[in-house]
């Protein structure tokens, strides 16, 4: 039987659509809003260079006994969880009672090309987690770690354990040398020294360049294609508009943090395998005896579920539990499925530990 | 009906006759979008993707788009290859093909459409990654194109001995000309990689659609055939990137990137240096030191609680170290003054 039966009909019908669609896309790309982000009010509760510590407003009161801070990575800009009205991790876990903070790093120039990650680990963390503490009257908090945020995240539960009554990640690499991880395996053959040395921070344009050879078809052509279907209407539109501001609005890596992050990450994959040290402090994931929620999205392209499922091995908690989000990288913030199933999962993991 | 193929004759008309109305529906869209009529001479062309090139003309012209002509731009360059495919099912028939190879060779054969890079022929992910344009990436190919004379130059004094006044001048150019013609070494390995990855893509198709053959899975849209063509590629080009040869290339390329740039930075910083400019090396150095004082002032300040809580302590204890030492005087006083006074009395 022949794989492949299109009647040219269809075909062209197809075209022409496509057709009409664009012809539309010159009215519609004139009427889309100046699009914007972040769906709930926030107040700065905290402030030290760059870097900003927010307070989001819920409606009501929270009921959560301790306050969620959001750790995000440095490589994109954290309104991700609170991207719009209907696609928010943020409002969720607000109108489910959580009291939600997030660190935004701000975007790095060359005064800070000599953070290190003992300033980003011992310093800037550990201050917001203290400010989000004071703040909220408490001794300990609750820690919610994505992506690179997550592996800060770990280090910081390693070594401040005391300071944390729950820890979170979502995304977050832990083994950086699993055979499907792309971008580790990229990494391996580079001299990160030259890279540093010669670029100091490293330019988002950079970073985005690489994140697209990823995938280049999907990402660089068939995206685009897709966007045919809806170049006629406004508001899908202006959705597609306002995730591709986020995907490449993305900051500057400050040079030395970077240089560690893949040298000791990367390359040297000291998480699991030991050695690794931020600030002369050694990090041991043993000492995470904290309760541990590790959530991970099984169509990850970035960090593929396989760098993030090991987590569980190497943690000295006994109150280990693991999420698998059917989703990519994503799509776990802002798909409707995360709406649905991310947020009432941390609410429920975190309501059984702390009320 | 597939063993004895299409009528190639009543197919070219047919085609003929579909091209036409696209080319009216087309001409139609336009007109009402832009109020003006596409060029009529492309219609004789290839009508199906020289619609789109109109239509980034014509969108290009409109100066109202602003930001978005960017996103306009992305949207017609991913779709250039979608509509080739299109064309060319239209073209050859859709139906009637059961041979997955016939269907990759037509799909390999669509790519290089009319207009299309000839550098890009039967290499489809190379465009891809042309396509991206990173301002990051695009910005220093622009900066070695300009830099191709010079380079020229400097690649003749390659193995000339450096002597005399400016033999450190010289070595320092060849130093220059032989880190971009590594980059240059480099750059073609990985392009190798990458053609061999489109290689590789066109088996993973007709791998793909020898699957499709199946009842109940047959592809009955281009979209279909276009989707599947891309899983294909990106399979492909997985392999090909997760070998350990091309992390092996893809090191070596990033670092041979980073010597030329870094042998640009030098000489900058030697002009620099002679017009009286504060260099990179020297504002690098500054912001150093500068962040290691600030780091310094932040870990004082943050233990000033704790020393003032130390000396409160301390001339607590002092002062309860003074106050028992009154008492203890006060103590050892009382009786003797008693005593004495005892005495007198």
């Amino acid at each position: 039987m022949e794989p492949v039966r299109i009647d040219p009909k269809r075909a062209l019908d197809d075209a022409l659509r496509a057709q009409q669609k664009i012809a539309a896309s010159f009215r519609t790309l004139r009427e889309v809003e100046d699009v914007d982000y972040g769906a709930t009010d926030k107040e700065a509760i905290y402030q030290e260079d760059k870097v900003v510590v927010y307070r989001y407003k819920g409606k009501g009161k929270p009921t959560a006994k301790a306050p969620l801070l959001i750790c995000y990575a440095l490589v994109n800009r954290p309104y991700m969880v609170d991207l719009q009205e209907d696609r928010s991790l943020v409002k969720n876990l607000l109108a489910l009672g959580e009291d939600v903070y997030i660190i935004d790093w701000g975007y790095p120039d060359g005064a800070d090309r000599w953070l290190t990650l003992d300033d980003y680990i011992n310093g800037y963390i550990r201050r917001c987690v203290d400010a989000v503490a004071k703040h909220a009257g408490v001794k300990k908090i609750n820690l919610l770690g994505i992506c690179e945020g997550g592996a800060f995240s770990l280090c910081f539960a390693s070594l401040y354990r005391d300071k944390l009554q729950n820890l979170i990640t979502m995304v977050t690499p832990v083994d950086f040398h699993t055979k499907d991880n792309m971008l580790s395996h990229w990494t391996r053959g580079m001299d990160v020294d030259l890279f540093v040395d010669t670029l100091g921070n490293v330019p988002a344009d950079l970073m985005n360049w690489c994140y697209l050879t990823l995938k280049p078809v999907r990402l660089n052509q068939q995206k685009y294609v897709a966007m045919l279907d809806i170049l006629d209407d406004k508001v899908e539109m202006e959705n597609f508009l306002r995730m591709e501001k986020w995907i490449f609005d993305s900051p500057d890596q400050a040079g030395e943090a970077f240089r560690q992050f893949i040298r000791d990450f990367y390359q040297g994959n000291k998480l699991v395998k030991g050695g690794l040290e931020i600030g002369g402090k050694p990090i041991n994931l043993k000492n995470i005896t904290i309760p541990v929620l590790n959530i991970f999205a099984e169509q990850d392209h970035l960090v593929p579920p396989s760098a993030s499922r090991p987590l569980g091995e190497h943690v000295g908690t006994k109150d280990y539990t693991q999420l698998a989000f059917k989703g990519g990288h994503i799509g776990i913030y802002v798909s409707g499925r995360a709406q649905r199933e991310v947020p009432p999962a941390i609410h429920e993991w975190l309501a059984k530990r702390t009320g | 009906m597939a063993n004895n193929g299409p009528d190639t004759t009543q197919l070219q008309d047919d085609w003929q006759k579909l091209s036409n109305q696209y080319w009216n529906a087309w001409s139609d869209a336009t007109r009402k979008a832009f109020s003006v009529m596409p060029d009529a001479a492309a219609s004789d062309k290839a009508p199906w993707h020289e619609g789109l090139e109109q239509w980034s003309r014509m969108f290009a012209a409109s100066q109202s788009q602003g930001a978005q002509s960017e996103l306009v731009e992305r949207m017609l360059a991913g779709a250039r290859s979608y509509f080739a495919l299109l064309q060319s099912v239209a073209e050859q028939g859709g139906e009637g093909k059961a041979d997955p190879q016939a269907w990759a060779r037509a799909l390999r054969e669509s790519f290089n459409f009319p207009g299309a890079d000839a550098a890009m022929i039967d290499n489809p992910l190379a465009r891809a990654m042309r396509e991206i344009a990173g301002q990051g990436a695009k910005g220093f190919e622009q900066m070695m194109e300009g830099l191709q004379p010079a380079m020229q130059e400097a690649r003749a004094l390659l193995d000339m001995p450096a002597f005399g006044y400016a033999r450190e001048h010289q070595e320092h150019y060849q130093r220059m000309a032989k880190a971009w013609l590594d980059y240059q070494h480099e750059t073609n390995r990985y392009n190798a990689l990458i053609a061999r990855a489109s290689r590789r893509a066109f088996e993973v198709f007709e791998d793909k659609l020898a699957e499709r053959g199946e009842p109940g899975r047959q592809i009955d849209s281009v979209r279909g055939l276009y989707d599947l063509w891309v899983d294909a590629a990106e399979d492909a080009y997985a392999e090909v990137a997760l070998s350990d040869e091309f992390r092996d290339v893809y090191g070596a390329l990033v670092n041979a990137q980073m010597r030329v740039r870094q042998n640009l930075q030098r000489e900058v910083e030697r002009v620099a240096v002679d017009l009286g400019m504060p260099t990179r090396t020297e504002i690098d150095s500054i912001g150093k030191r500068l962040h290691e004082l600030h780091r310094d002032a932040k870990n004082r300040a943050e233990s000033l609680p704790d020393l003032a809580a130390e000396v409160a302590a301390l001339r607590a204890e002092v002062e309860r170290l003074k106050a028992g030492g009154a008492d203890r005087k006060q103590v050892r006083r009382t009786p003797r003054k008693s005593a004495k006074t005892a005495a007198k009395e």
